[in-house]
């Protein structure tokens, strides 16, 4: 069968073609949800942003044009900021849930190695994996730091790029340059990491403290 | 093993309802504690004689009324953060279910009126 998989370590089989399937959804739904979020945030906070009386508008959040072709705090600024957000927001959706479903066969194994009843299984709410949730959001958030900073680089503002240089104050070793994108991921990684162990250190104790209640 | 269980533990794994108190309270505490950190690491770092400490990270306050960068700031930051990360995470857990349940009652409906067109 090629459907079927079989762990040698645990001797557990599941259907490799379901649980695709499953995967395949869930990244979809998820993508359509972080899209429209995403996408619908930017347009709020630009239209914050415009109404909120500073002297200069969107002096600090118009920098986003230089990632989002088009983007500029204006009425017509705000949907292009719609759109892209809604795009970028589907997309790392897509890729976290890609990488944080490697978790979903260890879980699977969990359940059918412990012998859970249908019963049991039925009704749990979701347990979260700290280990691929940090893999998944820190290789998330690193890609895009390298990709942005080498972007200013590319496009010949580093030098300029006085905000960006900013984020020493939090990752050490980081500068916009190659190298420094490079750094500055590494750290952010870890920082991501270790605080994505931390959410599902209390979200699991919030579970299990409410499952026993 | 029994196939239906095998079947009932990957939807399980994979659908398996979020709990939106848990997200509320995990991205809540996480998100504070974020900005706290932020605030304190550029006090404790300071600023050359006659400048502003944090004056970037000082904007936020456009948007969370009162905040600055300033140890009471980074209190008041916590909470702000905290509490959009509570609202965040029972949004996020709340549409992920939601989500999931839409799927199914469609998925239900069509098999249904699939078999009222054949029959």
């Amino acid at each position: 069968m090629t459907n079927t998989s079989t762990t040698d370590n645990t001797a557990v089989e599941y259907d490799k073609v379901l649980l695709h399937a499953s995967v395949k959804l869930n990244t979809r739904l998820l993508a359509g949800v972080f899209g429209f979020v995403s996408g619908l945030s930017l347009f709020v906070i630009t239209y914050i942003s415009m109404y909120r009386g500073m002297p200069d508008t969107g002096q600090y959040l118009r920098l986003l044009g230089v990632f989002l072709p088009g983007y500029e705090v204006s009425h017509f600024g705000a949907w292009v900021g719609f759109f892209w957000g809604a795009i970028i927001g589907a997309l790392l959706a897509a890729m976290f849930y890609r990488i944080y479903a490697r978790s979903i066969p260890d879980l699977i194994k969990a359940y059918l190695r412990d012998g859970a009843r249908n019963d049991d299984l039925l009704g749990m709410p979701m347990q979260l994996s700290g280990h691929y949730l940090g893999l998944a959001l820190g290789t998330i958030i690193s890609a895009g730091l390298v990709v942005t900073t080498n972007w200013l680089v590319i496009r010949g503002t580093a030098d300029e790029s006085t905000h960006a240089q900013l984020l020493v104050n939090f990752l050490p070793g980081y500068s916009v340059s190659t190298v420094g994108s490079f750094i500055g991921a590494i750290e952010l990684f870890i920082i991501t990491y270790v605080l994505s162990l931390l959410f599902s250190w209390i979200y699991n104790n919030v579970v299990a403290f409410r499952g026993k209640k | 093993m029994d196939k239906s269980n095998q079947d009932k533990a990957i939807l399980m794994a994979s659908f398996a309802k979020m709990d939106p108190v848990a997200l509320a309270v995990a991205l809540g505490c996480i998100s504070g504690f974020i900005i706290f950190l932020a605030t304190g690491l550029l006090l404790i770092q300071g600023a050359p004689e006659g400048q502003e400490i944090g004056p970037h990270l000082a904007l936020l306050g456009i948007y969370l009324p009162g905040y600055e960068v300033t140890w009471p700031g980074a209190v008041l930051g916590a909470f702000y953060f905290g509490l959009m990360g509570v609202i965040a995470g029972f949004v996020i857990a709340t549409l992920w279910n939601l989500t999931h349940y839409i799927y199914i009652v469609l998925t239900v409906a069509r098999a249904v009126w699939w078999k009222m067109m054949a029959d």
